[in-house]
């Protein structure tokens, strides 16, 4: 299936940050940077900035891998990909905090959190939902809304990308098709 | 095409779902004698804990099967003819099949204690379990678990929940010694020795189990002390459930023997999970990694050679992630000190970034584990799986694990460092 993404550039980062504060942002119960930052229950970030060599920024976050590491070690199958085709998301009410998922996703994109959604845990996994909500209604994902340099954007998976981010995920598990 | 697989739990409904997702019109069948609803074994430790209700074990309802159009059958498998591709079922049926995936998993190994309450021992596998042991649980009361693993661990975590004092009775110097390096193995020694109500009694086992005077049982151990306790359960690892494919021909070591395409000697024949013993990444031998993510990658990988679609399976190895007295202990690889001597170790700088620890064994990373560090360990059994050297794994990494871009990602810094094959 051949659907849109966010697709990343990182030579295009230019390390600002405010894909990290839109995406916190959409994921807050109130949508509004403004109100958001008054809520009892901080909304996170679900892209992360990462320091490269030489400190070159590298913005980084869930592939939604197929088949996703992160979903084959969650116990309670608190990763699901039956919400939105093609995205791999964490169901907050489900989620025990064991820490599996981040055991073994090899990008690092999965961080532990309070969440809005699931109050009474003291951390579930929190990590990009691909904006599914946003999507659905028409919008484009957060962060793509935010980048003003073209490193990331909301495209058609190409083909060829997508299967290389599978190819890495069966190399993840080892597994040569 | 009829596909049979045996067992419906972590790795036999991975490999029904991928069987159905390769194969969109054969004919699935799961054997499974435990009553649906299908519920996710490790989490009776959160409901020991009182973290989370029985109901909220379930994962998949009878739905589940029925959108995927796979037929459960509440049966248990005791013989196998591989020559005739057949399956003896407890209920006196017998049901051929195409291919046969064998996914039974494994039980709790026994512990061969003597004395007349020896029986009383409880195990914990299943939700029977659980029930055995709530209906003994008596807040205020004792307990004793033997075996310092990670069951060992959950359950002294849950006696403790639920208002007990806890015995933890281990064999080796310190609890965790398989799973952890010894810095971590020690300090969550140390937490639990200054934790009221926890008794750490290490290179020390238990003889006998006899009646108790003020409570139910007495443990007699080797130091020649006793304990009385309400209840005693005991974590001493899993043996694979073998004994029914004795009279079946195929090889079975502890495990059922598997190749890389986890294929038994019999080319219909396949296994996956805590029954598989199959290729190990790290040692290169064959061995039973009995962890939940192994067992569901295994039931696809089989799944798809099951159906014809050639996968190699690259190899297990162990991994485990614990949340321990609110910090978070994750290991992968190899990192148990009596299997690490003579490996280079980096542990890595850095502000808030805990204790990460990385093992090399002749330049290719082996093994890691952490403590309350970032959680990126995902990337460093990546590297494990990969081959990656020393050389490979950059300063800028090391040096800023909190911060560092990660080193798996496509197109970015992993893509020199690993082959794509
Ligand atoms: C308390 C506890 C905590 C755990 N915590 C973790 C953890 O934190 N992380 C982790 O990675 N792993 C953990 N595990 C291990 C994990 O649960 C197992 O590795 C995993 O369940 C293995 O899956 P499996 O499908 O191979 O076998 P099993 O889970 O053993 O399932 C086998 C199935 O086969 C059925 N069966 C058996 N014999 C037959 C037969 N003859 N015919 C038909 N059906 C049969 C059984 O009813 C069962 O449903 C834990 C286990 C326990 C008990
Ligand atoms: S393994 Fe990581 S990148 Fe892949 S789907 Fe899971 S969280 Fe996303
Ligand atoms: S932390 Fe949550 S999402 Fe991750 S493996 Fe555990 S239960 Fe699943």
């Amino acid at each position: 299936m051949i659907q849109k993404t966010v697709i990343v550039r990182p030579e295009r980062c230019v390390g600002c940050m405010q894909c990290m504060i839109r995406c916190a942002e959409a994921h807050s119960q109130s949508k509004a940077l403004a109100s958001a930052i008054r809520e009892p229950i901080l909304a996170k970030p679900r892209i992360h900035l990462g320091v490269g060599p030489e400190g070159r920024p590298f913005p980084s976050k869930c592939r939604h891998c197929e088949p996703a590491p992160c979903q084959d070690a969650c116990m309670p199958w608190a990763i699901r990909d039956d919400i939105s085709p093609g995205l791999k998301i964490v169901d907050p009410t489900r989620c025990i905090g064991c820490g599996m998922c981040a055991m073994s996703c090899p990008y690092y994109v999965i961080r532990f959190y309070r969440d809005a959604a699931a109050p009474e845990r003291p951390g579930v996994a929190v990590k990009c939902d691909g904006c599914h909500e946003r999507v659905a209604a028409g919008g484009i994902p957060a962060c793509v809304t935010a980048c003003k340099t073209g490193a990331l954007a909301f495209e058609e998976v190409n083909l060829y990308l997508k299967e290389g981010t599978n190819r890495l995920a069966n190399a993840v598990y080892g597994v040569r098709i | 095409m009829r596909y049979v697989v045996v067992g419906l739990h972590a790795a036999g409904r991975s490999a029904c779902l991928w069987l159905r997702k390769v194969d969109k019109t054969a004919e699935v069948i799961g054997l499974d004698p435990s009553p649906l609803p299908i519920y996710s074994r490790p989490l009776i430790s959160y409901v020991l804990a009182g973290e989370m209700t029985s109901r909220d074990m379930v994962v998949a309802g009878d739905g589940f099967w029925q959108e995927r159009g796979i037929t459960v059958l509440g049966d248990r498998a005791v013989a196998l003819d591989p020559a005739r591709g057949g399956l003896q079922l407890a209920s006196g049926r017998s049901l051929a099949y195409d291919r046969l995936l064998l996914a039974c998993g494994a039980r709790p190994r026994p512990v061969n204690l003597e004395g007349p309450m020896a029986e009383q021992v409880c195990f914990f596998r299943g939700r029977r379990d659980l029930e055995r042991i709530l209906g003994r649980v008596r807040p205020g009361g004792a307990a004793a678990v033997l075996g310092g693993g990670l069951v060992g661990f959950k359950l002294t975590m849950g006696f403790l929940k639920r208002g007990m004092r806890v015995a933890l009775i281990v064999t080796s110097p310190r609890p965790l010694s398989l799973n952890v390096d010894a810095h971590v193995g020690n300090w969550v020694g140390e937490r639990l020795k200054n934790t009221p109500g926890v008794t750490l009694l290490t290179s020390t086992s238990v003889r006998r189990v006899e009646a108790g005077s003020a409570a139910a049982l007495r443990l007699d151990l080797d130091t020649g002390q006793s304990l009385e306790v309400d209840i005693v359960a005991a974590g001493k690892g899993v043996i694979p459930e073998t004994g029914w494919l004795s009279g079946s021909g195929l090889e079975c070591d502890y495990g059922v023997v598997a190749d890389q395409f986890l294929r038994t000697e019999d080319e219909r024949v396949y296994v996956a999970g805590d029954l598989a013993q199959a290729p190990d990444l790290i040692h290169g031998d064959r061995r039973v990694n009995a962890i939940w993510p192994v067992a569901v990658e295994q039931g696809r990988v089989a799944a798809l050679n099951m159906a014809g679609i050639k996968a190699t399976y690259g190899g297990s190895m162990a991994m485990n992630a614990i949340p321990v007295f609110g910090s978070k202990m994750i290991s992968v690889g190899v990192v148990n000190p009596s299997l690490t001597k003579g490996c280079d170790e980096i542990t890595t700088q850095g502000a808030g970034s805990g204790y990460l620890k990385l093992v090399f064994r002749e330049e290719r990373l082996i093994g890691a584990v952490g403590l309350d560090a970032p959680p990126r360990l995902g990337e460093l059994a990546f590297a494990i799986r990969r081959r990656l050297r020393r050389r490979d794994i950059p300063s800028w990494w090391l040096d800023n694990p909190k911060q560092a871009a990660p080193l798996a990602a496509p197109g970015g810094f992993l893509a020199r460092n690993a082959r794509l094959t």
